[in-house]
């Protein structure tokens, strides 16, 4: 084994539990999180430097999980498979007037845009503040304000209407 | 109860990496919802350790071994020559009326296959030979700069025409690239995009769209159909091949 692979399987040993984690969450299922754990860190160890920074590799990779996760859900859904239809539990620590229903579903997410949907996730599924969302997927707290003002009225809109 | 707001999943993550630096140990103390959340957590990261890691480490690994060597073999260059091209489009006629190899709207990409039986468009999602030989029809809706490159399970992204310069090549109507590509032998999921800029485009950027869509894995490769991050006005179109030995 190279040394690179060495350095991939040892740092796959140590963050790979919190990529597994995220897919699990995210996907619901642990055939498809296993895969898509794999899939994820087959991607971060191309960049093994960033992956060895220990002060902020932690936000990277849930950025980068999440992202695929969140697509694996999208091209699911869009191919009509089963089983990742149902919704994302909200964060028990979100506030019960924060969002119309204690889950988030995915017609209602996928009726946003890849960002919108990871603001989304992050601050209803995952329970963080807005500066912690911020940071982990690399914007602006403005940003984050704005398109989850955004995802709120519409989602409001959509479930008010019955829709999906 | 804590007064706290309870953590994150993130935060949570943070103090299993780093527990003596952890800005969420106080919160546990008290909360024990919380340290329930972090029990399931170390559940499955023992999980991860115990089934997980053991199936996927050798991927994982070789993903991060040294390149492989550039997989496509430009089987006609440039193709300056014309006699040389006219002979590759003696061999590679455009398709047929009713062939089915082609993906997109505005723009349109065929993907042509040489065999024992001759040369046939490829369905999306077809079976080829690892080792085809393959020749590519674009059809534009408008001038615009053309990039065709590909991506397999490795996460590998090869750029196949233009083989040369930056921008991307200038094409206005339909018709039939010059050069063509050579597969790599290796079975498994193969994925070609067409991209077409308004303006020039650069390799990079579309390099970079093609790894984030479809860069991990078989799985990511299949399902990657739509290039995201593109120049607005760009044009794409994709076909799935699968390699077989």
């Amino acid at each position: 084994m190279s040394d690179h692979r060495e350095q991939a399987g040892r740092l796959y040993r140590e963050y790979g539990p919190a990529v597994y984690r995220r897919c699990l969450r995210l996907l619901g299922d642990r055939e498809r999180a296993r895969d898509a754990t794999q899939e994820v860190f087959v991607r971060l160890v191309r960049d093994m430097r960033r992956l060895e920074d220990r002060e902020n590799v932690l936000p990277w990779i849930y950025r980068v999980a999440t992202n695929h996760c969140l697509n694996l859900r999208r091209d699911v859904r869009r191919r009509g498979e089963e089983a990742l239809d149902q919704g994302l539990e909200l964060a028990p620590q979100v506030p019960a007037d924060a969002y119309p229903e204690r889950q988030l579903a995915q017609k209602v997410l996928s009726r946003f845009d890849a960002e919108t949907q990871a603001v989304a996730v992050g601050v209803f599924v995952d329970g963080m503040e807005h500066e912690e969302v911020a940071a982990a997927l690399g914007v602006s707290r403005r940003t984050v304000a704005r398109k989850l003002d955004r995802f709120l009225a519409n989602a409001r809109k959509y479930l008010a209407r019955g829709e999906p | 109860m804590t007064a706290t707001r309870c953590p994150s999943d993130l935060a949570l993550e943070a103090h299993l990496l780093d527990p003596a630096r952890s800005a969420v140990a106080g919160h546990l103390e008290g909360c024990p919802g919380c340290r329930e959340r972090l029990a399931r957590m170390e559940r499955e990261g023992a999980e991860f350790r115990q089934y997980v890691y053991p199936a996927t480490v050798d991927a994982v690994a070789q993903a991060a071994g040294p390149r492989p060597r550039r997989r496509w073999l430009v089987a006609v260059g440039p193709l300056v020559a014309a006699a040389g091209a006219g002979l590759v489009f003696l061999l590679w006629p455009g398709p047929s009326p009713d062939y089915v190899g082609i993906k997109g709207g505005a723009l349109g990409l065929s993907v042509f296959v040489g065999g024992a039986e001759g040369v046939r468009a490829v369905a999306d999602g077809e079976g080829v030979p690892a080792s085809a030989a393959l020749r590519f029809q674009v059809r534009p809706e408008a001038p615009c700069r053309l990039w065709i490159v590909s991506v397999d399970a490795s996460g590998q992204v090869s750029r196949i025409f233009p083989a040369e310069g930056e921008g991307g090549a200038a094409v206005s109507a339909p018709g039939p690239l010059p050069g063509g590509a050579m597969l790599d032998g290796r079975a498994g999921p193969e994925r070609i995009y067409a991209v077409c800029g308004r303006e020039a485009l650069p390799y990079a950027r579309v390099e970079a769209a093609v790894r984030e869509a479809a860069g991990g894995g078989e799985r990511a490769v299949r399902a990657a159909a739509q290039l995201r991050n593109l120049p607005e006005g760009s044009r794409q179109a994709t076909l799935l091949l699968e390699k077989r030995p």
